[in-house]
């Protein structure tokens, strides 16, 4: 679909054996699509293949299997990569080289208009104001990853690819980070989040999908992925308890009706009863083998 | 498309003009011409001849060494510490890329042998000797010669690693320079095979013109246009088939 930012499906990649090592699935049959103006969510353990997928995306690897199209279009495509802004995992720039210069050439390469006033505004935007001259060697990592921020939004994109934008940030510019994140949504860009924060996944977007081992185990929107299906949350209380002894207990659903009447039956007072709702962790847990 | 690979060649020509590289080369080229410039001092008969062969020679050894001092590291490099990644990720194609590194290891190259002819034009006039009018052509013609090698440069670099990448074009650059009779006596049991692979492989002894230069033999001009164009072609092709690799490769 032209319209649609991102379909993958059934991409595979492998990485093939040289000089006696054994080939190695990063990826497997993995499908999924991203849809306009959405938050989508990318999740994995370590070595979920997760920035594999990501560089299949960008046209840096050539997938073993199956395909990435964005707007209907191949990776390596120059109008493709005139849409997105990409920010890397740990990412390095020649280090002798200011932020400043590195807007201009990337602004140039893009053909853009790139002016000082402008630059200085994004840098502003990411948390680099008066940072501009200073050469790369002496930024942090957050720092590094903040100007890899302003690289990936001089364009105005039509779709951002993060790749664990904020591994390396304190929590006061995680949220500076989120807060841009939703700016992007509303201005009308689709956004492509891998991250390891649960935690900003569930703050932030609409859909999610976990990888684990290579394979795509859990794909939906926030609210069905934590919504554990045909369970609930049933709050009551003993006759003439006070509020503090509420009881809450998890029901399956066959099971709701018959202990609800018998809750009833003992004369307790029922609150509440409503759907039970997971954290991301858990179902992030549960989805990759740990617990619960 | 044209705008793109000019302003990253600009960004590679100032990223080699700032590592250290460049101060080892410069320190290079002035012990160069100081060695060359003592020739006089050994009161040796056709002074000019000996400057103008030791001169010229340093040219054709400097394009060499220019060519893998600058270009066998800088796409391992871009890999290893991933700076290639926000490249070509976004607003560079792989040809892009490619020509933009070219294009900016070129003019430093270019640039080094013309401060280098220029210093031995500068020699040969303390000296009181005249400068030949050939030794400007020639001088093109071996910058030509040190473009080809820097593509070979990087067509090693896309598939082997920089230890590797200095030997293989030294040999590429030896064998180059054999006839065709020194080539097959390689392995003679094959002389079909050996003279067929001669004519393949780049025929680098066209740019060998000290000589002629240094003893006033004249070079017609039709020599100089002949052997630039065949040197501009073959790294046309060196850069075709690099890009062709560079296509094939993951960039993990």
């Amino acid at each position: 679909m032209k319209d649609r930012p991102l379909e993958v499906s059934g991409l595979t990649k492998v990485y093939r054996k040289s000089l006696g090592m054994k080939s190695f699935t990063a990826v497997s049959s993995i499908s999924f699509n991203l849809n306009p103006g959405e938050i989508m969510g990318f999740l994995g353990p370590n070595g979920a293949g997760k920035t594999t997928t990501i560089k299949c995306m960008l046209g840096l690897l050539k997938p073993s299997g199956g395909s990435v199209s964005l707007w209907g279009l191949r990776p390596a495509s120059s109008r493709v990569r005139s849409r997105i802004g990409y920010v890397p995992e740990n990412p390095d720039y020649e280090d002798s080289f200011t932020p400043m210069e590195f807007l201009a050439m990337f602004a140039s390469m893009r053909g853009l208009d790139a002016g000082k006033p402008g630059m200085n505004a994004l840098l502003d935007r990411v948390g680099l104001n008066g940072w501009g001259t200073t050469r790369i060697r002496n930024f942090s990592k957050g720092m590094r990853q903040r100007l890899s921020l302003a690289l990936a939004l001089q364009s105005k994109p039509d779709m951002l690819i993060m790749d664990e934008p904020t591994g390396g940030l304190d929590p006061i510019a995680r949220k500076e980070f989120r807060d841009i994140i939703l700016e992007e949504r509303a201005r009308g860009a689709s956004i492509f989040l891998s991250s390891h924060l649960l935690s900003e996944v569930e703050t932030v977007c609409d859909r999610a999908v976990i990888l684990f081992r290579g394979r795509n185990v859990r794909e939906g929107s926030l609210v069905d992925l934590l919504t554990r299906e045909d369970s609930y949350l049933v709050s009551h209380i003993p006759p003439g308890g006070a509020a503090g002894a509420m009881i809450e207990e998890t029901v399956s659903g066959p099971a709701l009706q018959a202990r609800i009447d018998s809750i009833r039956a003992a004369g307790n007072s029922i609150i509440e009863v409503r759907q039970d709702i997971r954290s991301l962790e858990e179902v992030f847990l549960s989805a990759t083998g740990g617990n619960p | 498309m044209m705008r793109t690979v000019f302003t990253f060649a600009g960004m590679t020509l100032r990223s080699l003009l700032r590592r250290r590289t460049i101060y080892g080369i410069s320190i290079v080229i002035m012990l160069a011409l100081f060695g060359i410039g003592q020739i006089p001092s050994f009161g040796v008969e056709g002074e000019s001849t000996f400057i103008l062969d030791f001169g010229l020679f340093g040219l054709e050894l400097g394009a060499l060494l220019l060519a893998i001092g600058l270009a066998s590291n800088i796409y391992p490099r871009d890999r290893e510490q991933k700076t290639a990644m926000p490249l070509l990720a976004v607003p560079l194609s792989r040809g892009q890329y490619l020509i933009g590194r070219f294009l900016g290891a070129a003019l430093v190259q270019a640039a080094a042998l013309l401060v280098s002819c220029i210093g031995l034009m500068l020699i040969l006039v303390i000296h009181g000797h005249a400068v030949p009018g050939d030794l400007i052509p020639a001088t093109a013609l071996l910058i030509i010669e040190g473009w080809f090698l820097l593509a070979v440069v990087f067509f090693f670099s896309f598939w082997t690693s920089p230890p590797l990448n200095a030997p293989m074009t030294l040999l590429l650059f030896i064998v180059s320079q054999m006839s065709v009779v020194q080539f097959v006596s390689l392995y003679p049991q094959a002389p079909g095979l050996m003279r067929t692979l001669r004519l393949i492989l780049p025929h680098m002894d066209v740019f060998r013109i000290k000589d002629p230069i240094a003893h006033g033999m004249g070079i017609p001009d039709v020599y100089f246009l002949l052997a630039g164009l065949y040197g501009l072609a073959y790294m046309a092709f060196m850069l075709s088939v690099a890009l062709a690799v560079f296509r094939t490769r993951d960039l993990k």
